[in-house]
């Protein structure tokens, strides 16, 4: 159905300018993505109301899910810089939140969503000058204490600061900062007991992210044209 | 209207710059791409102005075939179907001889409609019931504008109804099909009656000798929830074919008069072609071609197919506005009206935006008098049409009532509800001033029924819908106006949405943010309407005087450190051994879980990331503890322990159920417990906790209880789901590698035999892990299911108090204003029931022997009526009644 319109779910000239693979490929991995870059939060929007909100699109009974939601954080400050990454366990459910969510509100901002080819490691923090993200460094309307109504409330306002501030002071960055989500099931291990490698030990996506670094190599926040 | 660059999608996106504004995409169009648009894009600005310039156009273009004609008029008519009529009517023009010359034979228009029909053809062998539907009214549409002959178009509509009689036939082919037949005999009425009144009145009996047969099926799906009677008929809602049938019985009563002014024809005033030179096309007999029957099925141990199919049931529309507000489906006009916008909200689910500017342009395409008129900005508007009596309805209530009537369809909606949610948002932000109060109006109206049999499923909906829709729109609800419902007992369906549409907010919002929405009535905490703090976690040995604050922490200080696991494993079996000394703990495994599961999840309360580093970072650890400490590998848990972690983790979340649902999905999916085990928890365990059962008591479930269920019921469901892809994938992988072998070995000759003999026998390892993997887990599913059912079965039957029968029965519901925890609750609980049994029935339909024999044993004998309906609800789910 796309003949008299188009859908909203086609991956637009947002980009990881980072990447390092050609055009193809990237239109390759996007049309498989998982993945969804989220723009134009406010820094107080917490990862449960992202939560909530992309909920409304996972499909559990179809073997997906939130995987995970990775909070884009300021390089130097470690405080949210206005993006985020929500992964899902499949490609239908990030294409729904193109057409439903993308352009609605959420905490008070129209937020903004796209497909993405998929986080690898470091691409939480922001990549610009400043320690936030490049685009905002270009944008016209940027407003640096940006926020939804977590901004506006004069009551609350520095004691939420501070929650927020905080509440990512401890990201550490480097092999295995982020938490995978969980990945496919696994057959009862039946061998039992063997102490394993400290982290998840579970983790085949260690393999993806390992995978993917080498086709992608080290980018950061995603950007557009 | 306009569709200035269909090919590129930028048209729309630069007018209404809400969100960031480049998306456009620049790409070559050819002029084959041109010349198929000039023709989607007639009618955009006035169709009959340009019609002169199309037919010329497309006369004049010789260098395209008249496939390239068909095909275009094929998209036009089956994404653009408000357009139907004007296409008729372009085609009725190509059919009049050229001017040039002597005359073709045949006539341009008579080939397009002749490759045409090729595509219609297509359309039905791959069941695209849409597109064939779309068809059929552009033929019916042609058959009163003379260009097909009036009785092949009766064959072919009775080719459809010939479907209703096929034995066994599905409801949701038959229901297709009778659509098909009603809306070709709605256009084409009036002709087709003329010609053969017979098969007109054979048409509509075999329609309504389907519907007779499908009432067990619309008792189970109504949106009212009246258990104690059979009936099908309920007040605000009408059945999609109860509607089709009622209104073609108006149709035909009249002779079907009502088709001229309820769809346009444009073409009625074109003379007769000269019937000595033309004949009618006399559309090819059809046969609908018998429904797929997939053929990679797989079978559970126990031999049950696990093949599942979306099951298909009578479709129930709520109306919520009077007649004079919006049009009543079952008429004429209604009808006409009702489907013309249901198609384009189908049409147009992959663009929102668009979607909500077609339906706001609808007006354009139904006979003038119709809708309301636009209230006008103009100091000297043009005078408006005159209002047709009985019609001049409000546009944007029309279509709220309609997305309404989808979003609210019971088991499940067709697409997910937030579609319908984004759609009104978008339809309310380009017409503020209409869109806002139908959605206002809509607000009150549903929330008026409740309390008055509304089935649970579509309260909860209307809640998500209403805190999403709040969400888009600064949450400005006039909240004072229910604040005389406070008076209700909080169990009363109105109080339950009123908590649950400001949880909801919560969740998108800020507890302080939507507490200053309310009135001071409903922040007092005695009202119980909204919670008094913000919804924060409970850490039981936060405070120091709190026995075992300093075990908790050494345990904390070793989370924040980030320990090993290892090493908090064999602390934490010191610190075991340490308390199994000390006479005051009666049981040490469950006061060291309880204080590590804490712990950990207090460290993991920041935000979702840091509760998945601090499960997956201790994964080994929680394994260990839902092993009873004997294990860290995967799947050792034992019942005990798992059950106690979900305690655990609803304990410390008790404030805030939205991370109860978080924290159980992303226990289910590291495996620290398994979907039954928390299906036995919530029917179970959790209704043994005073803490967790207050709002329930111990044998009911409301809309929060149910939403665990749900999700753990989805996951089971989901990863049989999952490794059945897994196993078709890898078996078409290994058909084609020994496909390929076969081939090589052929092309190779010599050794041929051999190898080919060799080649299957080695089985795929992958495959072998695959289909051990898929026995699991619907061994898994198989448990869930029943564990649900079990559960229901053990809340429901026997009625044990005068309140629980006074649930299920005529006598009790009427004196409903007088119930209270009980009776809602247990209402509610059935409520759920029947949900589940709707809603996965699917699923529950492959396993019903075994379930049933399990669950409903000890009930055998009985005549309670509480088992009775317990039973027939059962059955009518899964089709044995």
């Amino acid at each position: 159905m796309a003949h008299v319109i188009t859908p909203l779910d086609q991956p637009s000239n947002y980009k990881d300018s980072q990447a390092r693979v050609d055009r193809k490929k990237q239109n390759d991995l996007l049309s498989k993505s998982t993945t969804l870059y989220i723009g134009n939060l406010s820094f107080y929007t917490t990862e449960e109301q992202i939560y909530e909100l992309f909920s409304k699109c996972a499909s559990p009974e179809d073997g997906g899910g939130i995987k995970r939601i990775i909070m884009g954080l300021d390089r130097n400050s470690r405080t949210p810089c206005g993006f985020c990454f929500v992964e899902y366990y499949t490609n239908a459910e990030a294409l729904a939140c193109m057409r439903y969510v993308s352009g609605t509100k959420l905490d008070e901002r129209i937020i903004r969503c796209d497909l993405d080819l998929g986080y690898s490691e470091g691409r939480q923090f922001g990549r610009g000058k400043s320690g936030g993200q490049v685009r905002d460094e270009h944008r016209q309307d940027y407003d640096p204490g940006r926020g939804g109504w977590g901004a506006q409330a004069q009551r609350l306002e520095l004691e939420r600061r501070r929650e927020v501030e905080e509440r990512y002071a401890d990201a550490q960055d480097g092999p295995g900062a982020v938490a995978g989500g969980g990945g496919d099931w696994k057959e009862a291990d039946t061998s039992d007991s063997r102490l394993k490698r400290g982290r998840s030990p579970e983790d085949e996506d260690e393999n993806i992210r390992g995978g993917q670094r080498s086709r992608l190599d080290e980018d950061g926040d995603g950007e557009r044209m | 209207m306009s569709y200035d660059r269909p090919h590129r999608g930028g048209g729309y996106r630069r007018r209404y710059r809400d969100d960031y504004d480049d998306r456009r995409r620049e790409s070559y169009e050819s002029p084959l791409d041109k010349f198929k648009a000039t023709i989607i894009k007639f009618g955009d600005v006035d169709a009959l102005e340009e019609l002169p310039r199309l037919e010329k156009f497309i006369r004049d273009a010789t260098n395209h075939p008249v496939s390239v004609v068909s095909e275009s008029l094929r998209i036009a008519v089956t994404e653009q179907p408000f357009k139907i009529p004007y296409y008729a009517l372009l085609l009725r023009h190509l059919h009049n001889p050229s001017d040039n010359g002597p005359s073709e034979d045949p006539t341009i228009g008579q080939q397009i409609l002749e490759d045409f029909w090729k595509g219609f053809q297509s359309y039905l062998d791959q069941h695209s019931w849409r597109e064939t539907r779309l068809c059929i009214q552009f033929f019916a549409h042609l058959t009163v504008a003379k260009l097909i002959s009036t009785d092949s178009m009766l064959t072919l509509l009775q080719s459809f109804t010939a479907v209703l009689e096929e034995f066994g036939v599905s409801l949701g082919r038959a229901k297709q099909a009778a659509v098909c037949a009603a809306e070709g005999l709605m256009i084409g009425g009036p002709i087709l009656k003329v010609d053969s009144p017979i098969q007109v009145q054979e048409i509509i009996s075999a329609i309504q000798a389907y519907n007779d047969t499908t009432a067990s099926a619309k008792w189970i799906v109504g949106p009212l929830n009246r258990v104690y009677t059979d009936s099908t008929q309920f007040p605000l809602a009408d059945e999609q074919l109860d509607i089709v049938l009622h209104a073609l019985r108006v149709f035909d009563e009249a002779d079907f008069a009502e088709t001229s002014s309820v769809f346009l024809q444009p073409y009625s005033t074109c003379e007769d072609l000269d019937p000595l030179t033309f004949t009618p096309f006399n559309l090819p007999s059809v046969l609908v071609p018998p429904e797929v029957i997939e053929l990679d099925s797989l079978s559970t141990d126990a031999g049950e197919d696990t093949q599942i199919k979306k099951e298909e049931w009578p479709e129930y529309y709520i109306s919520l506005f009077d007649n004079e507000v919006t049009p009543d489906p079952k008429t004429p006009a209604g009808y006409a009206v009702r489907s013309g916008l249901a198609d384009i909200l189908q049409i147009f689910e992959v663009n929102r935006k668009d979607c909500a500017r077609l339906l706001l342009d609808f007006p354009r395409w139904v006979p003038p008098g119709t809708f309301k008129p636009k209230p006008s900005l103009d100091a000297n508007p043009l005078p408006a049409p005159e209002p047709v009596p009985g019609k001049d309805w409000q546009l944007e209530s029309t279509i709220v009532e309609i997305i309404l009537g989808m979003l609210f369809l019971l088991p499940e909606s067709q697409h997910k509800s937030v579609y319908y949610m984004s759609l009104i948002t978008e339809l309310c932000k380009l017409s503020p001033s209409t869109g806002g109060p139908a959605v206002g109006k809509s607000f009150r109206k549903l929330y008026s029924q409740l309390g008055e049999g509304f089935d649970v499923e579509i309260a909860k909906r209307f809640s998500e819908w209403f805190s999403v829709h709040m969400s888009n729109f600064n949450f400005g609800w006039v909240w004072k106006e229910w604040i005389p419902d406070l008076s209700l007992t909080v169990y009363h369906p109105k109080r339950a949405f009123i908590q649950r549409a400001i949880e909801l907010e919560i969740r998108l919002s800020y507890h302080d943010r939507i507490l200053k929405t309310l009135p001071p009535e409903m922040q007092a905490p005695d009202s119980e309407t909204i919670s008094e703090n913000a919804p924060g976690p409970d850490f039981d040995y936060d405070d120091p005087a709190k026995p075992h604050h300093d075990v908790a922490q050494t345990i904390l200080n070793l989370f924040r450190g980030r320990a090993k696991a290892e090493d908090v494993v064999s602390r934490i079996e010191g610190l075991k051994a340490a308390l199994e000394t000390s006479d005051e703990v009666v049981n040490t495994d469950a006061l060291i879980r309880s204080i590590t599961v804490q712990s950990l999840l207090h460290v993991g309360a920041r935000s979702f990331s840091h509760l998945l580093n601090a499960i997956e970072r201790y994964l080994p650890l929680l394994r260990n503890i839902a092993s009873g400490g004997t294990s860290i590998a995967v799947g050792t848990g034992i019942t005990e322990a798992k059950a106690d972690i979900l305690s655990i983790a609803a304990t410390f979340w008790k404030n805030n159920r939205h991370m109860v649902v978080i924290v159980f999905d992303k226990l289910m999916q590291y495996q620290i417990v398994d979907p039954t085990d928390v299906v036995q928890w919530v029917f179970v365990r959790r209704a043994e906790l005073p803490e967790l059962n207050s709002a329930t008591g111990i044998n009911s479930l409301r809309t929060f209880e149910w939403e665990i269920i749900k999700a753990a019921l989805d996951k089971a469901n989901g990863r049989v789901t999952t490794a059945r892809r897994r196993v078709v994938a890898l078996r078409k992988e290994d058909d084609d590698i020994r496909a390929r072998a076969l081939a090589d070995g052929v092309a190779m000759d010599v050794d041929a035999d051999i190898k080919t003999e060799e080649a299957p026998a080695a089985e795929n390892p992958a495959l072998t892990t695959a289909l051990k993997a898929f026995a699991s887990l619907t061994r898994e599913q198989k448990a869930a299911l029943s564990k649900t059912l079990d559960g229901f079965v053990s809340y429901l039957t026997p009625a044990s108090s005068e309140a629980q029968r006074r649930a299920i029965t005529e006598e009790g519901w009427n004196d409903r204003g007088r119930w209270d925890k009980e009776e809602w609750n247990t209402w509610e609980t059935w409520n759920w029931y029947r949900h589940f049994c709707r809603l996965y029935a699917p699923y529950l339909r492959s396993y019903s022997t075994t379930l049933q024999t399990v669950s409903f044993a000890k009930l055998e004998g009985s005549t309670d009526p509480s088992v009775e309906l317990l039973k027939k609800t059962w059955n009518v789910a899964t089709g044995q009644e």
